[in-house]
């Protein structure tokens, strides 16, 4: 089985192919020019592309297409209410729904809104319970807008699933949907006069391992984060190895939970790989330790992983850069081999199986 | 009859057609009527970097959306030159 990688640009869509050794790639594109592609899957319900592409002129959609790319069709109803007082602005990631439910997608949008399509992504609505949550008037946008960047569905419970905005914070569902608790216990939030509120979070990446699903996994705007518990509580893993808590992308292990990967920024400030050090830095016992993974990447280097640009497979590591640039590992990322360069900005990279 | 023109990106979203011939009375009954329709309009007003052209002359200085029809040969649709996004992360 092959690996296909969609590299979401500012410039469109383009696809990686690689051979089942993931030695050999072959680069087709652009697709849908002109867009900036923020998240692109492929659906491994029904092998359909599916992209939350955006334009400065014409706003946020999400588009699918059946024939591998050639054709596309657009969401219809994809706005908020006028009576939100809310204007959808950029879309940015989309989630398959569970296999059971195979007309089901999620989408993630600004501002920190969630919609559901129950028809194959022909049309969409929005999910009342996070337009309306008690503490919207507490969130803020963060560099990126109030983007909903993260969900994840727990494959161990039909009902628990969650979702990450910046800066919101994290939010866990219970009951399908109809209402989100926050879950930020112990995240910080260095930026505001509490340091620790209930909601307010710059989370970056959320991710949920999904051989252990009450084990989930953060990158944030001030740290590094573990939760054991379904998020009612987090480690904060920062100082053991890591240059920096900050960073926006991360990756995990399928199949040994225990297994992270970040790709840190020196800070807030100056994001950029710290130190002229493009590099990824593994954990292998949950987050105690961290070690730096580089070889066959370049230096110096002052490179940029967008929060969408590290992705994992059965077989390896991918991550691509701002400067166009896409690495695979399939050495837990001991080695990487550039597999496509000077593309444009690349925003999001996904994995998925290709034959 | 009104000849509605649209630039190449949403030419590309309309199933490659750029030239449409459309019977309608408003401009804005005219841009409804286009597969695009949700690309042009925000809460029921032209997207702020939308501009329209009825023969030449920016809708905004005609009446907006309900600027009539009437005598129009046509409607071209242009993005407007606004540089690029700022880094969004």
């Amino acid at each position: 089985m092959g690996a296909l990688l969609l590299a979401g640009t500012r410039k469109g869509l383009f696809l990686l192919h690689g051979d089942e050794n993931r030695s050999s790639w072959e680069l087709e594109g652009p697709l849908l020019p002109g867009w900036s592609v923020f998240h692109a899957i492929r659906d491994h319900r029904d092998g359909s592309l599916q992209i939350a592409a955006n334009n400065f002129v014409y706003g946020g959609t999400f588009q699918r297409s059946d024939d591998e790319g050639k054709t596309w069709r657009r969401a219809e109803g994809l706005r908020l209410p006028e009576d939100s007082g809310l204007k959808l602005d950029e879309v940015w990631h989309v989630e398959p729904g569970r296999d059971n439910e195979p007309e089901t997608i999620w989408l993630g949008a600004t501002p920190g809104v969630l919609f559901r399509s129950g028809d194959r992504g022909a049309t969409f609505e929005p999910v009342q319970s996070v337009l309306e949550h008690p503490t919207r008037e507490q969130w803020e946008p963060g560099a990126g807008g109030m983007c909903c960047h993260s969900i994840q569905l727990d494959p161990s419970d039909p009902k628990r699933m969650y979702i990450a905005i910046s800066a919101a914070g994290t939010f866990r569902t219970e009951d399908g949907g109809e209402s989100w608790t926050p879950a930020n216990t112990a995240v910080a939030a260095d930026f505001m006069p509490d340091p620790f509120p209930e909601v307010g979070q710059c989370v970056h990446k959320l991710l949920l391992h999904p051989e252990r699903p009450e084990r989930l996994w953060q990158q944030n705007h001030c740290g590094v984060y573990r939760s054991d518990d379904r998020a009612e509580s987090w480690e904060r893993l920062e100082g053991n190895g890591l240059p920096s808590g900050f960073g926006f992308p991360l990756a995990l292990d399928p199949r040994d939970p225990d297994v992270a990967y970040v790709i840190p920024e020196e800070g807030a400030e100056n994001r950029v790989t710290p130190n002229g050090r493009l590099g990824v830095y593994r954990t292998d016992d949950g987050g105690s330790s961290w070690a730096l993974v580089s070889g066959g990447l370049p230096e110096p280097a002052w490179g940029a992983v967008m929060r969408e640009g590290f992705t994992f497979d059965d077989s390896g590591l991918y991550f691509a850069t701002q400067s166009g640039s896409v690495f695979a590992s399939t050495s837990r990322g001991e080695q990487w081999t550039e597999v496509a360069r000077q593309l444009p900005p690349i925003l999001s990279l996904e994995a998925a199986e290709w034959s | 009859m009104v000849v509605v023109l649209l630039p190449s990106l949403l030419a590309t979203q309309a199933g490659g057609q750029a030239r449409f011939e459309l019977e309608a009375a408003t401009v804005g009954e005219a841009l409804r009527e286009l597969p695009v329709a949700d690309l042009l309009f925000e809460g029921g007003e032209l997207r702020r970097l939308v501009n329209v052209y009825l023969d030449g002359d920016d809708v905004r200085s005609l009446g907006g959306l309900e600027a009539p029809l009437a005598g129009v040969e046509e409607v071209r649709v242009i993005a407007a030159v606004a540089g690029g996004t700022t880094s969004r992360t």
